[in-house]
C-alpha cells in the first residue's frame, strides 16, 4: 500500500459523524435549552383576544399552511429568491449539472461506449455527486511561483461571471433577475470578461501549457466576438429594442429564426467558439497541450471552472432561445383556468398587536409555468445541438479557425444585416407590415 | 428613472456577488477537508508531461496572430456603433441609412485590405 494517501474506511466516517451528532445533542440539552428557558422567564408574552401568545402558539401559527404560504409567496417575489434560486444560480447550476451527466452519457452512446455506469445502480445516475465528492476531497496543488491571489480567484471569478450572464436571461414572464433596457449590450459586456479571466488565470499559473491555452482562448474569443455581436444586429433592427424581454414579446407570432436563418447559424457557430467546444476547443485541446488553460487547476478549482463552463453553456443556449426561438412563447400546455387554492387573496397574520398584512401573491402563475416549460424545452434542444458536434467533428486548425471567423462569419453576419434591411424597407416587417 | 436603471444593473452585480459568496466556500471547505501530504521535490513543479521544467514559465511567446487583435480593437467598436443605428432604425427616415451604408463601405474596404495584406505578406 502507498504511504502517501491515508487509508479510507467507511467505519471511520460513520464514527466521526455519529460523534458529532452525540456532542451536538449533549451540548444543546445541557446548555442550549436552559439558556432559552432563562430568557423566556423574563419576557412578557402579549395577550391578544384574551389568549396568551407563548412561543408554542406563535410557532403553531407560523407553520400552519394558511399562514405560512403567504410568507413563502412573499419570499418568492424577493430579489434574493430570483438571484439564488429560480431564474438565477440554482436553476442554472441544476441545468448545468444535468448537462454534464447527459453529455457524458450521450458521448458514450455516440461512440458505442457505456459511459458512467456504476454510481447509483441505475445507469450511473449519481456520477455527478460522486465526482463532486471526489473533487472537494482532493488536495489543491498550486504550482510553485504561481501568482497565488489571481490563481485562487480565477475559478471563482469565472463561475461568478457566468452567473452574472445568467442574471440577464429572462426565463418566464416577469421572471428575470435583472430587467434592463439595454440587456443585450449588458450581455456583450459580460461576455467580454471571459477572455480576461482566462488570460489572467493562464498567466498566473507560471506554466507553459496554460499560457499557450490562454493565448489561444484569447485569439478565439476575440475572433468570434465580432460575428457574435453582428449576427444579433438584424433582430435589434427589426424589433427596435435592446431589451431582451421586449425581444421575446416581439416573437409571439413567429420566432426570428424564420426570417434570419443565416444570423442564427452564424450565432450558433460563434456560441460553439465562445464556449470552447469541439470543433473549436483549441484552448483546451487535450491531445496537443494537455488541458490548455485548465492544466494547473486541481481539485475543487477545476470543479468550479467546470461548473462555470456549464453555466455559461446554459446561458448561451438560453440567449439563442431568447433571440431566435421565441423564448417562453409557445402553445398552452398548462391549464389556463386558475387553480383556486393556489391563488389566494392574502391574509393578515396575528391581528392585534403584531399585524402583518400579506398581499395575495400567486405562488406560481399559469403563464410562468407554461413559459418555463417552453423555455426549458427549447434550451435543452439547443444544448443538445451544442453537445452533438463533440461526438462527431475533429478539431479545426488555428489558422483555419481565425479564417472562419474573419473571412466567412463576418461576411455572413453582414448578409444577415442586409436581409434585415431588405425586410424593413420592403415593408414585410415594421410599420404597416406583419408586425 | 435613473434610480430604476441603476437598480436593474445592480441586480447583475448582486448575482455576481452571490455567486462569489456561494462558490468560494467550496474552495475553503476543500482546503479544510482535503488531505495535505508532505511536500516532495516534484509536487509543486509546473506540469510539463513528466519532464523537469526548463526555462521560465512566463516567457515571451511569439504572437503570430497579433494583427488580428489590432483589427479586433477597431471592428469591435464598429460593431457596437452599428447597434446605436440599428436599435433606432424603425424611427429614422430612410435617407439616414445611406450614410451608414457609406460607413459600412469604408469599414469593409479597410477590412478587406487588411485581410488581403495578411495573405500577401504571409505573416500570420
Amino acid at each position: 500500500m502507498s504511504v502517501i494517501a491515508p487509508k479510507f474506511r467507511l467505519g471511520y466516517l460513520i464514527k466521526a459523524i455519529t460523534d458529532n451528532i452525540f456532542w451536538i445533542i449533549v451540548l444543546l440539552t445541557l446548555i442550549g435549552l436552559p439558556a432559552v428557558m432563562i430568557v423566556l422567564i423574563y419576557i412578557d408574552f402579549p395577550v391578544i383576544d384574551g389568549e396568551i401568545w407563548n412561543p408554542f402558539r406563535v410557532f403553531d401559527a407560523m407553520t400552519h399552511p394558511e399562514r405560512s404560504l403567504p410568507l413563502v409567496k412573499n419570499f418568492m417575489q424577493t430579489d434574493f429568491f430570483k438571484i439564488a434560486v429560480f431564474p438565477g444560480l440554482g436553476f442554472a447550476a441544476l441545468i448545468g449539472g444535468g448537462v454534464i451527466f447527459v453529455e457524458r452519457k450521450l458521448l458514450a452512446k455516440l461512440q458505442l461506449r457505456v459511459g458512467p455506469f456504476y454510481c447509483g445502480k441505475v445507469e450511473g445516475i449519481l456520477q455527478l455527486v460522486a465526482d463532486g465528492l471526489k473533487l472537494i476531497s482532493k488536495e489543491i496543488i498550486i504550482p510553485a511561483k504561481a501568482d497565488k491571489p489571481i490563481f485562487w480567484a480565477a475559478p471563482v471569478l469565472f463561475a461568478a461571471t457566468a452567473a452574472a450572464f445568467v442574471a440577464l436571461i429572462p426565463v418566464a414572464p416577469g421572471w428575470v433577475v435583472a430587467d434592463i433596457d439595454l440587456g443585450l449590450l449588458a450581455v456583450f459586456a459580460v461576455i467580454g470578461f471571459f477572455p480576461i479571466i482566462t488570460v489572467l488565470s493562464a498567466w498566473s499559473a507560471n506554466s507553459k501549457y496554460p499560457f499557450i491555452g490562454g493565448i489561444r482562448a484569447l485569439f478565439q474569443m476575440v475572433s468570434f466576438e465580432i460575428p457574435l455581436i453582428l449576427s444579433l444586429l438584424g433582430i435589434v433592427m427589426l424589433t427596435g429594442t435592446l431589451d431582451l424581454v421586449e425581444i421575446i414579446e416581439s416573437q409571439v407570432n413567429f420566432p426570428w429564426i424564420i426570417f434570419m436563418p443565416i444570423g442564427a447559424i452564424v450565432f450558433f457557430i460563434c456560441i460553439l467558439a465562445e464556449l470552447e467546444r469541439i470543433p473549436f476547443d483549441l484552448p483546451e485541446a487535450e491531445s496537443e497541450i494537455v488541458a490548455g488553460w485548465l492544466t494547473e487547476f486541481s481539485g475543487m478549482m477545476y470543479g468550479l471552472v467546470q461548473l462555470g463552463t456549464y453555466i455559461k453553456l446554459y446561458a448561451f443556449a438560453a440567449l439563442f432561445v431568447v433571440m431566435f426561438l421565441g423564448g417562453w412563447n409557445g402553445p398552452w400546455v398548462f391549464p389556463i383556468e386558475p387553480i383556486a387554492e393556489v391563488i389566494t387573496d392574502g391574509i393578515v397574520i396575528m391581528p392585534g398587536a403584531l399585524t402583518v398584512e400579506l398581499s395575495g401573491l400567486p405562488l406560481f402563475s399559469q403563464e410562468m409555468i407554461n413559459g418555463t416549460i417552453w423555455f426549458v424545452l427549447k434550451t435543452v434542444a439547443v444544448i443538445f445541438f451544442i453537445l452533438l458536434p463533440r461526438g462527431v467533428f475533429p478539431r479545426v486548425r488555428i489558422d483555419l479557425l481565425l479564417k472562419i471567423g474573419w473571412y466567412k462569419l463576418i461576411v455572413l453576419a453582414f448578409v444577415n444585416i442586409f436581409i434585415a434591411l431588405a425586410l424593413v424597407y420592403s415593408g414585410v416587417i415594421g410599420p404597416g407590415g406583419i408586425m | 428613472m435613473v434610480g430604476e436603471t441603476v437598480a436593474g444593473y445592480s441586480n447583475v452585480l448582486f448575482m455576481f456577488g452571490f455567486a462569489v459568496l456561494a462558490l468560494a466556500p467550496a474552495l475553503l471547505i476543500s482546503r479544510m477537508i482535503s488531505p495535505r501530504t508532505k511536500s516532495n521535490p516534484v509536487k509543486f513543479l509546473p506540469m510539463e508531461c513528466g519532464q523537469v521544467p526548463s526555462g521560465a514559465g512566463r516567457t515571451h511567446f511569439m504572437m503570430q496572430y497579433y494583427a488580428y487583435i489590432l483589427m479586433f480593437v477597431i471592428f469591435d467598436v464598429m460593431a457596437i456603433f452599428l447597434y446605436a443605428w440599428g436599435s433606432t432604425l424603425l424611427d429614422l427616415p430612410k435617407t439616414a441609412t445611406l450614410p451608414i451604408i457609406a460607413f459600412l463601405g469604408i469599414m469593409f474596404a479597410a477590412m478587406a485590405f487588411a485581410l488581403y495584406q495578411t495573405k500577401r505578406k504571409n505573416i500570420w
